[in-house]
């Protein structure tokens, strides 16, 4: 402007050329630039977060390897790189304790990233973000999450987690499950529902755990004893459901998905909406929720009468953070009703025997129709679950959380009614309640070193009225722990100690009869480490002694259980069991080929369980067997593999293997009720990305599932054979045969009004076999379910 | 989409008042509990009476039968039979024979004679006509030792039918009793 002016005055003939020449480059200058700005006005922005502590990171360096573009995260791991045009990029993160994090990243409108950073420091290496989380330092574990997570919505928590090696389920019938890890569970699985210790009712095999796996956006089991930070009793593993963390950017979005399942008509709908305000970006929050109703579900020949189940659940949160100190309160409710299947509704070993030796059902229960109403006999469960959480940084790199909550677990079970005047009251009412206190400082020493120290403590109450199945008592719990990890280059390791006490008094029967008090104690430990052995292969060691006290039902149960046809009777003098476990691990990085071994041995010593004894009590109902709780010295081991290799960019194979191995050292035999081997192979083929549609893919899976022929030959069952001869067995019937299953996945990611909505076809069973499996209590009674299609949707809402 | 947004906010606030603390406050009864099981005979033609009885206090599990009688009948004779269960964990003592006849059309008594020689017959009748077998007659041949299993089953629904075979219900009873003619 300045130039225009002064040849104005200067020559001023020349003058208009010279304006007219200027204007035109400068306006060609802006329409260039206008152009430019056009297509680099894009930013990159997101945050970095740590992978164990789930916390943020800040002073991570995040760089754009083909600009050379840089940014670093604030207190809060948030980052911010704008003027970014469209294109295809390499992001790095980098952090002075972590293992640089390399995304590739396509741009055309502003993108959003989230990285977790592993927590070992290390030589510059090319990992890929989903491939860092299986490597942590000591514990050995796997992981669900992203697409393997959405393809399990609608699906209860045991029917998710079973897709990762290692992992399978405990079923009793259709509608109840639990995992089970490396063979053990109920007890020796411990499940942490948003960072709490879920105090269920976990005591029997037919009680699924109490959670809405739509709170969580992320699956994780911990296999083992490998990590004491939970607690000590977690001898098969830990499951952790954990939620995504709360929103920190300004707005409301938030997510729809929905979905039917085909075989039990089972509709489901889970919402979730969460916010942050500009004017007050300290404070977050999150309303979610989610209904879900089936009915009967089918067999290939027949419906399963009586098998409907219907689900509400809800939880809220809401967040208050500073970079120094924040407050997190959550507030969630499980509820359920769970038909069970009436052909399992039987009387005695007789009844039992019939249907056994009948192959199927009787007539009167195939016969049903479909229905969605649930009638007796059935399980109708109410879990609540409140907790508030504080945290203050007590130096640059560490902070003290104090977590206190409470549970309330109510369970109510409803047999048939003797007869149509017989009370509408449950057979069975228990209800428990637990409040818990944990205080935890995370804390780094040094570059190298970090880890945490804490207390955690609890108080329980148990009640029951109606049926005697386990006493009133109440319980307290403490443990203290600390865990040091240590990483230098390629090495890291992990060292862990904790002491627990568990305490069970005030012990009775409503009709007076009191018991002992039980008092426990003892020291857990354990040790890991990894080695970076190349830029592909990682090996970790873990060794570890853990301890479970024997719970109530172990030791002072005593009744009948229908549908297993036994009696159950505790024994107040059992020992509490001690866990010496060692696992290995071989990680395979490549980039096409991921890999994973894992190898594990227990030797579990005064391992609990079940043993039958003769002869068996007379009833009312005729003899059944009683199973009293003992002890033995138990050794499991096995081996799970998991692999996935890209033949090209399109199609890449997966193959999961797991096999345990549970021996009874006393009885010199193998232990009854563990799961057979199994295999599990997918093919999927990647579809190009199109204009409007992202991610399309397909994926055929093949389940195979071995007979389980590891069981004892002989028992103190006595078994009526179709013919009339009697036998001792182990069990009432032989495992069921070996089956092939045949599932399939589809799904696409379709940009709706700038949303990326989610379409998902998946269907298991396809073939409808028919078969049964050896992990379900009810494959005395009835086939397992058939071809099941599903078809689920989510849609993100907001922004 | 703020429409959206304002009608699922509104869905989880009805879902969560609909299901919360729910907690119906439900009659707390104790399930009725079959502990006794009495067989009254009498001869007929007289007023001969004589009862065995299976007794467990407490119910399944817990402590042993306090009391499983042997049947001992003279030989040649008629018998009119009568069960009576009792539920003698409660003071007093319920009488739950009442309620197995008034719904009669979801119950039924077996007997299964092995080796002693008796015939039993006369199964008295359900209100549609079906045997109940609360009461039936017991006809005694030559002395003899066996057994005779006393089943009771329950068959909800509408399931019981005529011709109905043993296997069919769930059993609420099954007692292997001894039995001496003699």
């Amino acid at each position: 402007m300045v130039t225009k002016t002064n040849s104005q005055i200067q020559r001023p003939k020349k003058a208009w050329r010279g304006i007219a020449k200027t204007a035109l480059l400068l306006l060609a200058g802006m329409l260039w630039q206008l152009v430019a700005m056009a297509q680099c006005i894009l930013s990159i922005a997101g945050t970095v977060t740590d992978e164990d502590t789930k916390q943020p990171l800040s002073a991570a360096t995040i760089t754009i390897i083909e600009t050379g573009e840089k940014g670093v995260t604030d207190a809060e791991g948030r980052f911010l790189l704008k003027g970014i045009c469209p294109g295809n990029y390499t992001v790095k993160v980098t952090h002075n304790q972590c293992r640089p994090v390399q995304m590739h990243v396509h741009v055309q409108k502003d993108v959003q990233l989230s990285f977790v950073m592993p927590h070992t420091v290390n030589e510059l290496q090319e990992v890929t973000v989903v491939a860092a989380a299986n490597t942590k330092s000591g514990a050995i574990g796997a992981e669900l999450k992203g697409k393997e997570m959405d393809a399990t919505r609608g699906q209860s928590l045991a029917e998710a987690l079973q897709r990762l090696s290692g992992v399978t389920m405990l079923q009793t019938g259709t509608n109840i499950a639990k995992p089970v890890i490396h063979g053990l569970h109920s007890n020796r699985v411990l499940m942490l529902n948003n960072g709490i210790r879920q105090e269920g009712q976990q005591w029997g095999s037919e009680h699924a755990p109490e959670i809405d796996p739509f709170i969580a956006n992320r699956l994780t089991v911990i296999k083992g004893a490998s990590t004491l930070r939970y607690g000590a009793d977690a001898i098969g593993g830990v499951v952790l459901v954990e939620p995504k963390l709360l929103r920190y950017q300004p707005g409301i979005g938030g997510e729809i998905s929905t979905g039917f399942f085909s075989n039990n008509r089972q509709a489901f709908m889970s919402g979730m909406i969460e916010g942050n305000a500009k004017k007050h970006p300290a404070f977050s929050w999150r309303v979610q929720g989610t209904f879900k109703r089936g009915g009967n579900a089918r067999t290939p020949n027949y419906w399963l009468a009586n098998s409907g189940m219907q689900e509400m659940n809800f939880s809220t949160a809401a967040g208050w953070k500073k970079p120094n100190k924040g407050l997190e309160l959550f507030y969630s409710q499980f509820n359920t009703k769970l038909g069970i299947f009436s052909g399992a509704h039987i009387g005695n070993v007789t009844d039992l025997m019939n249907i056994i030796n009948n192959g199927q059902p009787p007539a009167y229960v195939t016969d049903a129709p479909f229905t969605y109403n649930i009638d007796r006999p059935n399980q109708q469960i109410q879990h609540h679950l409140a907790k508030a959480k504080a945290f203050v940084k007590t130096g640059t790199n560490s902070r003290l959380n104090a977590i206190v909550s409470y549970q309330y677990n109510w369970r109510r079970e409803y047999d048939i009614k003797r007869f149509s005047s017989s009370s509408n009251a449950p057979q069975l009412d228990i209800s428990l309640q637990t409040v818990g206190a944990d205080v935890v400082w995370d804390h780094y020493a040094g570059k190298q070193i970090r880890g945490s120290v804490g207390v955690q403590s609890s108080y329980q109450l148990n009640s029951y009225s109606q049926r005697f199945f386990i006493p009133n008592y109440q319980a307290i719990n403490a443990g203290v722990f600390a865990i040091e990890k240590y990483s230098h280059k390629q090495f890291a390791a992990e060292l862990g100690v904790r002491y627990d006490v568990r305490s069970i008094f005030d012990i009775n029967r409503n009709n007076g009869r009191t018991y002992y008090d039980r008092n426990y104690g003892s020291l857990s430990a354990n040790g890991g480490a990894s080695y970076h052995l190349n830029d592909w292969l990682t090996a970790a060691i873990n060794l570890s002694t853990a301890w479970r006290a024997p719970q109530v039902n172990e030791l002072y149960s005593d009744g009948l259980h229908h549908g297993s046809a036994r009696i159950e009777k505790g024994n107040p003098n059992l020992n509490p069991e001690r866990a010496n476990s060692v696992m290995l691990s071989l990680n395979v990085q490549r980039k096409n080929w991921q890999a994973e071994v894992v190898w594990y041995h227990k030797q579990i010593n005064d391992f609990i369980f079940l043993r039958p004894t003769f002869p068996p009590q007379l009833t009312i109902r005729g003899a059944f067997p009683t199973f009293l709780y003992d002890q033995t010295n138990a050794r499991i081991s096995g081996v799970d593999f998991s692999s996935q290799y890209a033949f090209n960019s399109h199609i890449a194979w997966q193959l999961k293997a797991s096999f345990v191995r549970a021996f009874d050292k006393k009885a010199n035999d193998w232990i009854i009720q563990m799961p057979a081997d199994r295999f599990e192979n997918a093919l999927t083929y990647q579809f190009a990305d199109g204009k409007r549609w992202k991610d399309p893919f397909i994926k055929l899976q093949w389940q195979w599932v071995l007979e389980q022929t590891r069981v004892p030959a002989t028992g103190d069952i006595e078994v009526t054979l179709p013919n009339g001869s009697k036998q001792m067995a182990s069990d009432y019937a032989a495992p069921p045969a070996a089956y092939h299953l045949l599932g399939m996945e589809a799904g696409i990611t379709q940009t709706i009004g700038k949303k990326p909505v989610k379409w998902l076809l998946t269907g298991s069973n396809l073939l409808n076999t028919v078969y049964r499996d050896y992990m379900n209590a009810f494959r005395y009674y009835a086939d397992e379910m058939g071809i099941n299609i599903a078809f689920k949707v989510q849609v993100p809402i907001g922004k | 989409m703020k429409k959206y947004q304002k009608m699922l906010l509104g869905l989880v606030v009805v879902a969560s008042i609909a299901t919360g603390c729910k907690k119906n406050k439900e009659e707390l009864n104790e399930e009725e509990l079959i502990t006794t099981v009495q067989l009254k005979f009498t001869e007929t033609g007289t007023t001969n009476v004589s009862t065995f009885t299976f007794r467990d206090i407490d119910g399944d599990g817990g402590n042993a039968p306090t009391a499983f009688d042997n049947i001992v009948l003279a030989p040649g004779k008629t018998y009119d039979m009568a069960i009576e269960l009792k539920d003698e964990s409660k003071t007093p003592a319920v009488d739950i024979t009442d309620e197995v006849k008034e719904e009669g059309d979801e119950h039924q008594f077996y007997f299964v004679v092995s080796a002693a020689n008796v015939t039993i017959s006369n199964l008295n009748n359900d209100a549609n006509g079906l045997p109940l077998g609360t009461t039936a007659r017991w006809v005694t041949g030559d002395a003899s030792t066996g057994t005779v299993k006393v089943v009771l089953k329950h068959k909800p629904g509408g399931i019981k039918a005529a011709g109905d075979p043993i296997t069919k219900g769930e059993t609420d009873i099954e007692l292997n009793f001894n039995i001496r003619v003699q």
